[in-house]
């Protein structure tokens, strides 16, 4: 009896694509570098996201607030609350990266799938707004350090226009973090201008027990919290670093290397950060005027006069670095959310032609807030100042959607957060929205004369 | 979004196969482009998220308000 071949058919593997090839050479680095026990190349390839999303958030604004913190106040109180605040950052964006690296999926798309489409437009739709606003506020901070050196607002919109333009140009996630994480580093700036301005060692580190608390009226107060916050923890941050880890290509084994990147993002910013505020700081003890006077006067300028050119050359720079690193990662993430949302392709490493939305949405929400900036007379700098506080009174829902997308055991397995992960996330979207409402209801009420000032 | 793959298996050349090998199954574009289950919130759980984001609106508006106040 003759025997039967039994021919068995290959499995059924799906089809590959252009952004499934170019992950898949990235990934083969990471792979052979484990396989190989090299630690700090490992290191290397994986780092990206974390970092981007904290120093991305070291943006324009961000620096001002804090320089003004300092310029107001002194270094007591903000010394300490800023790093506080980065490791308040750190907890929300390990969840991101986490979430990321498990799913393979951006957060807008899993809030939309998973929570249904109101939830989920509704958290695209804050973050283009909060997006557009703080863009603005990017292109403004990119002015106000040409402006230093006597260039206009149409350079500014040229620079940010052109970094966007060139680092979309390559099709590559890889290539797409890797320039911008360089021009990232440059946020150094804001550390070298506080050594330029001779702080008193002593006296910084007498500020790191919390004293003296700010004094002023209770909404100034409540505005420099709000502001503060929104300068360390935003929407626009939570929608990147989960998209960007997917995109990068991260799964779960590589989650140990996510909270180092994210970790190493969080101390790089809370120094520089620090760095704002002392060089802010030695303009206090210069008849150190009002958040509104020194950012329209320009800080630059103000430090020129104090700590001399270099100093102020240092922040114009920096200021203009901010700005720009910020334009490509907060427009790096609505295209994010735009591609998630409507259901198409939403990936840098996918060409232009095959992710149209994608790559539209990049360019033009940066093309739109670029326009602001050219209108005669636009309020620029009130639109700058308030970016912050609107990123914070709006960040508590994507913070909750966070939480919850972490602790989904459906989608996350034994990589759910832990008990202490949501005792701190859930402090943390307490704080964020007591201050963040604070401030909101005192102004409200203030502007219809319900109370004084 | 990328249409689930219904069609007939693909035959590969060996370096693609050598390019899948790095990624793990749930990464591919195909599988990715699958929705995921729609979760089943609670009454309790709903009213929460409304209520938090009306608040939130709300708030929002009287920064908008503020804003607009300030500049006159």
């Amino acid at each position: 009896m003759q025997a039967t071949e039994v021919i068995t058919p290959p499995p059924r593997l799906p089809p590959l694509t252009d952004e499934d090839t170019v992950r898949s050479q990235d990934r083969s680095r990471v792979h052979h570098a484990r396989r190989l026990g090299k630690r700090w190349r490992l290191l290397w390839l994986l780092v990206g996201p974390g970092i981007l999303a904290m120093l991305g958030e070291n943006d324009g604004p961000s620096m001002i607030a804090y320089a003004s913190d300092g310029a107001q106040y002194g270094l007591g109180f903000f010394v300490p609350f800023i790093p506080v605040l980065f490791a308040m950052a750190f907890v929300c964006q390990e969840m991101c990266m986490r979430v990321g690296a498990v799913t393979h999926r951006g957060y807008g798309e899993l809030v939309l799938q998973r929570y249904g489409k109101v939830w989920g437009w509704f958290g695209a739709g804050d973050l283009t707004l909060t997006n557009l606003v703080t863009l603005v506020a990017e292109f403004v901070s990119i002015r106000v350090g040409l402006a230093y050196f006597h260039l206009g607002s149409g350079v500014a919109v040229a620079l940010g226009l052109t970094l966007v333009l060139f680092t979309l140009s390559g099709g590559r996630y890889w290539r797409w973090e890797r320039i911008v994480l360089g021009m990232a580093l440059f946020n150094g700036l804001f550390l070298v201008a506080a050594i330029l301005v001779k702080p008193d060692i002593g006296a910084v580190a007498g500020s790191l027990d919390f004293t003296p608390f700010p004094g002023g009226s209770f909404n100034t107060l409540l505005l420099l919290l709000a502001s503060t916050i929104g300068a360390t923890v935003t929407p626009w941050m939570i929608f990147f670093q989960q998209s960007a880890s997917a995109d990068k290509g991260m799964t779960p084994t590589d989650i140990r290397h996510g909270r180092y990147d994210t970790a190493l993002g969080a101390v790089l910013a809370a120094i520089f950060g620090v760095g704002a505020l002392i060089a802010g700081a030695a303009l206090v003890t210069h008849n150190g005027s009002g958040i509104q006077g020194f950012a329209g006067a320009g800080f630059p300028e103000a430090l020129k006069r104090v700590a001399g050119s270099v100093a102020g050359s240092v922040f114009a720079l920096g200021l203009i670095e901010a700005g720009a690193v910020a334009i490509l990662t907060i427009s790096a993430s609505t295209a994010y959310a735009a591609g998630e949302c409507v259901g198409v392709s939403h990936s840098f490493n996918t060409s232009p032609r095959k992710a149209t939305i994608f790559y539209a949405a990049n360019v033009g929400v940066a093309l739109l807030a670029a326009v602001v900036i050219l209108i005669p007379g636009a309020p620029l700098l009130s639109i700058a100042l308030n970016a912050n506080v609107l990123a914070t009174v709006l960040l508590p829902v994507s913070l909750v959607f966070m939480v919850m997308l972490a602790n989904d055991n459906g989608l996350m397995g034994r990589w759910v957060n832990q008990r202490s992960t949501n005792v701190i996330g859930i402090a943390v979207i307490t704080f964020v929205g007591l201050c963040g409402a604070a401030y909101g209801i005192d102004s409200f009420l203030q502007s219809i004369h319900l109370i004084g000032a | 979004m990328n249409a689930p793959h219904d069609g007939p298996v693909i035959e590969r050349e060996p370096y693609e196969e050598e390019l899948i090998m790095d990624l793990e199954r749930d990464q591919f574009v195909f599988e990715t482009s699958r929705p995921v289950p729609q979760a089943e919130l609670g009454a309790r759980a709903t009213a929460a998220l409304w209520a938090l984001r009306v608040f939130v609106v709300l708030v929002s508006l009287m920064v908008i308000y503020t804003f607009i106040d300030q500049l006159h």
